[in-house]
């Protein structure tokens, strides 16, 4: 909303989550593949599925649908994996269904409304704006929010353990 | 003009020879330096040693470090030949280390992308008054020439028109001028752009460097073949550059092809019997030390007869060459032996092979294969063949990668040796097992941890003499370096016979930081949990800050660093006695042989090497605590017992233990049993690292791919272990 004056297209893979579209800017995804073997970890947060072998490189991945807190849904082959790269991670995203990649100029993008009830309590802190494409909106994901964001909680668990011998 | 000059290469080359070179001298150096003066072995050698760096310096032109390093060699020189009794050996020692740390320095600038710029001013000077004073209690000894011969011909490619003028070049320097062969070659460099065809005399100006005294003497004489006029070469070759004069005389194509004969004799002399007097000359040893450089020039008219000016000029081996010192021929020999790859292409190369690895059990262990009925002899033989030659492959790579402590170690004697004599104590260094073998990477990483633990050693741990002598310690302060396998980890130990740690000290200086638990008094401390609380952040017990240790940046430091590569340190110490520091290191060998074991759906992956025995159970020898913790008795023993199911909390795991299978392990001595539903198999696996978004698991090092393409978890047995 604030720069109106440029007016830069972007391109966005959407994906279908629930009833929602989502949106990811193009150039953190990767590439897209189907469903593949998942290996479990142990003690693992219920969102992070475990590892996949992609082409010899082994990568993390995680449910959307379980981030978001949503219910759980059933794999099929429509089920995709979105494999996207922040900063150096390369993490696959487990979505139901990718719908298209689209083009939104910068003039259509919203501020995710919000009446801050829900706010940085929810998971409506992952999505950092929203785009109009004709009729449909689609809300778009920050992606590093999405990877990271509660992972400074279990650094912080991880930092204690260290000394966890000497202290107590 | 060193700007011009494509260094690229070359200067990658020059760094990593002469590192190596300096390394190999500060073993030797330190190795000797608590004797009363070197052998003959290393004193020949540290001369050879400075004088290739002087050559290869010269010829990149970093006078700063030539400079230096023909000072040392100087020195060298002259104990080789007067053999001076009363060399201050220590002094001696100082001063070749000194030397060596001039060198490195200016080689870290220049492998950083700066310049050599530092100075060596103070260090020449002190080499001097060294070497005087060395030469003042020997005045009777008669100094000979320091005389070494390598010759080599200097050529550049021609390219011969009919307008090229031909020229004779004729150059004295200033008979104090140092190192007159580099600022002819400096000349011959600059001359390289326009020559059409170049000869000089004397030939070798690169690494003979009593070819400066001989320009010194009788000039350095060039043929040119150019396109430039006369005017723009004396443009060129002007006054300075401690030139003294310049001689540029045009001549004829006739005289050109003479030679340098030209330049002494009358003009008119037969070619033939010019050859011949020279040899001649050369024979009846008129020439006395050049005997070689006349052959070589020799060899050079010859060939001038057969070439017209301008052709390309092939670079005679012949005579020269065969008279080289024995010496330098078993120098080149272990130079050739060795070639320096990027690590880059190493990894590479590393990876590669893993995945070689893994596509081969992906073919052998093929679905396609499993049709009944199929006749596959013939697969199954080739496929054998295959499976060795990967492994030998692996073998190979491995061992490539493989580096002993070696040179790790030594370089730890030398901080022994700096900081114990800086402090003024008297220490002796020990090293056992040094020629233990770790994996490149890691020895990079644990140098600096060790470098300060062997500091801290030296300046905290051993006491000064006075203390030693009051406390009634007789022997010498000791500290011993250490290294062996054990377990898959490699330990490394710094061990030093000095006060040990002091537990009253740790634990008033951990409640004045607040690092301890309020409510817990100190006697509830355990020994571990006390030497453990100085590895914390800002933790020093020493009350003086010094130049080497005491700023509390360190042991937290040393730690951390230590836990990345997946290593642990373990303090031990006795008062008055002295204290270990003690690092178990994994090897992480990329990729190491394990047994598949199969947990509901999950597939782990364990070090055949950690594996005692496998062995069926039945139920009643499971016997269950009150606490839910359960053991089992395997021959009269019991040991404890780890369903790795429940451990993980895995579904559809099995519970009977006559259905399963019991995989008994050893880690650091303590053995265990781990519950599995199946074994799968014996298969070599890459150890892939996972990735860093999920958060450590404990008791998993990696993750592996197997034949099928499924990924498989490393269990890491001391890892199960860890509260």
């Amino acid at each position: 909303m604030e720069e109106k004056t440029e007016k830069k297209k972007q391109k966005y893979v959407t994906f279908m989550s629930g009833k929602e579209h989502f949106g990811l800017k193009i150039e953190y995804v990767n590439e897209i593949i189907v469903m593949q073997e998942i290996t479990a970890i142990p003690e693992m947060e219920d969102y992070i599925k475990g590892l996949i072998n992609l082409r010899g490189k082994i990568i993390p991945v995680i449910d959307v649908r379980l981030r978001f807190k949503q219910e759980p849904f059933e794999y099929n082959d429509r089920t995709c994996i979105i494999v996207i790269n922040v900063s150096g991670t390369t993490v696959g995203l487990i979505v139901e269904k990718i719908a298209e990649v689209v083009e939104i100029s910068d003039e259509n993008l919203l501020p995710s409304p919000t009446i801050g009830r829900f706010d940085k309590s929810q998971q409506d802190r992952y999505v950092y704006a929203i785009g109009k494409v004709g009729n449909s909106v689609k809300l778009l994901l920050d992606p590093d929010k999405l990877l990271h964001d509660d992972m400074v909680v279990l650094e912080q668990v991880g930092g204690d353990d260290i000394y966890g011998d000497t202290e107590n | 003009m060193a700007e011009e000059f494509n260094v690229e290469g070359m200067l990658d080359m020059y760094l990593f020879e002469n590192r190596q070179l300096l390394e190999q001298l500060q073993e030797k150096v330190l190795e000797q330096k608590d004797d009363d003066e070197f052998d003959s072995d290393a004193i020949n050698e540290i001369f050879r040693t400075m004088h290739t760096i002087k050559g290869s310096s010269g010829i990149m032109m970093f006078d700063e470090i030539t400079e230096v390093a023909h000072k040392l060699e100087d020195i060298f020189f002259f104990i080789r030949e007067s053999h001076p009794d009363n060399v201050p050996h220590v002094e001696l020692v100082e001063h070749v280390l000194t030397v060596s740390d001039f060198i490195n320095a200016e080689m870290d600038k220049l492998a950083d992308g700066g310049q050599a710029d530092g100075s060596a001013k103070e260090i020449v000077a002190d080499l001097d008054k060294f070497l005087s004073s060395l030469k003042g209690e020997n005045k009777e000894e008669v100094i000979k020439e320091n005389v070494h011969q390598e010759p080599t011909q200097f050529y550049i490619a021609p390219m011969a028109t009919s307008s090229s003028h031909f020229y004779r070049i004729y150059l004295t320097y200033a008979p104090d001028t140092i190192m007159a062969n580099v600022h002819a070659y400096k000349v011959v460099f600059s001359l390289k752009d326009i020559a059409e065809d170049l000869l000089h005399y004397p030939e070798d100006i690169i690494s003979d460097e009593s070819s400066g005294a001989k320009i010194l003497e009788e000039g350095f004489k060039i043929l040119l073949q150019a396109q430039c006029t006369l005017e723009e070469l004396q443009e060129m070759i002007k006054e300075g550059y401690e030139i003294s004069s310049v001689e540029i005389e045009e001549i004829s194509a006739a005289k050109y092809q003479m030679g340098f004969d030209a330049f002494g004799s009358g003009p008119e002399i037969d070619l033939e019997s010019s050859v011949e007097e020279i040899e001649n000359k050369a024979n009846q040893g008129a020439y006395g030390d050049m005997l070689i450089l006349p052959a070589a020039t020799a060899a050079v008219v010859e060939e001038k007869k057969e070439y017209v000016p301008g052709d390309f000029v092939i670079e005679s081996k012949g005579p020269g060459k065969s008279k080289k010192l024995v010496k330098d021929k078993a120098k080149k020999q272990e130079k050739t032996s060795f070639i320096s790859v990027d690590v880059r292409k190493m990894d590479q190369l590393m990876d590669l092979i893993g995945e070689l690895v893994i596509s081969e059990s992906v073919v052998l262990q093929n679905q396609d294969l499993k049709v009944p009925g199929l006749k596959l002899d013939n697969f199954h033989k080739a496929a054998g063949q295959m499976v060795k030659i990967a492994t030998d492959l692996q073998d190979v790579i491995m061992s490539m990668r493989m580096v002993p402590l070696t040179n790790t170690f030594q370089k730890m004697n030398r901080i022994v040796f700096d900081v114990s004599r800086k402090l003024g104590k008297d220490i002796e260094f020990q090293m056992i097992g040094d020629t233990t073998e770790v994996d490149k990477n890691i020895i990079e990483k644990i140098s600096d941890p060790l470098m300060h633990l062997v500091r801290n050693s030296v300046d905290h741990g051993i006491e000064t003499q006075e203390e030693r002598a009051a406390k009634g310690k007789t022997e010498k302060g000791r500290v011993t370096l250490s290294a062996k396998t054990e377990s898959g980890k490699v330990w490394i130990g710094v061990a030093d016979n000095g006060a040990g740690l002091d537990r009253r000290k740790i634990l008033e200086k951990a409640r004045k930081h607040e690092l301890l638990d309020p409510t817990r008094l100190d006697s509830s401390y355990s020994d571990k949990e006390v030497y453990q609380l100085i590895t914390l952040p800002g933790f020093s017990t020493n009350d003086k800050v010094t130049e080497y240790s005491g700023r509390g940046v360190g042991m937290d430091v040393v730690v951390s660093n230590i836990q990345e590569i997946g290593g642990t340190l373990e303090i031990e110490s006795t008062p008055g006695e002295g204290s270990l520091m003690l690092l178990k290191i994994p090897l992480t060998l990329a990729i190491i042989d394990g047994i598949v074991m199969q947990v509901g759906n999950n597939t782990f992956v364990i070090e055949t090497r950690c594996v005692k025995e496998f062995i069926n159970v039945k139920q009643e020898s499971v016997i269950r605590k009150p606490n839910g913790e359960e053991f089992v008795m395997i021959r009269g023993e019991g040991y404890p017992m780890i369903r790795l199911g429940k451990w993980y909390g895995i579904d559809h795991c099995k519970e009977d233990t006559q259905q399963g299978m019991m995989v008994m392990v050893e880690s650091e001595n303590k053995s265990f049993c781990l519950f599995v539903d199946d074994l799968i198999g014996k298969q070599e696996i890459v150890v892939k690292p996972i990735p860093d978004y999920i958060k450590k698991v404990q008791g998993l090092s990696g993750c592996t791919q197997l034949g099928d393409g499924r990924i498989a978890l490393i269990l890491d047995v001391v890892g199960l272990l860890e509260e």
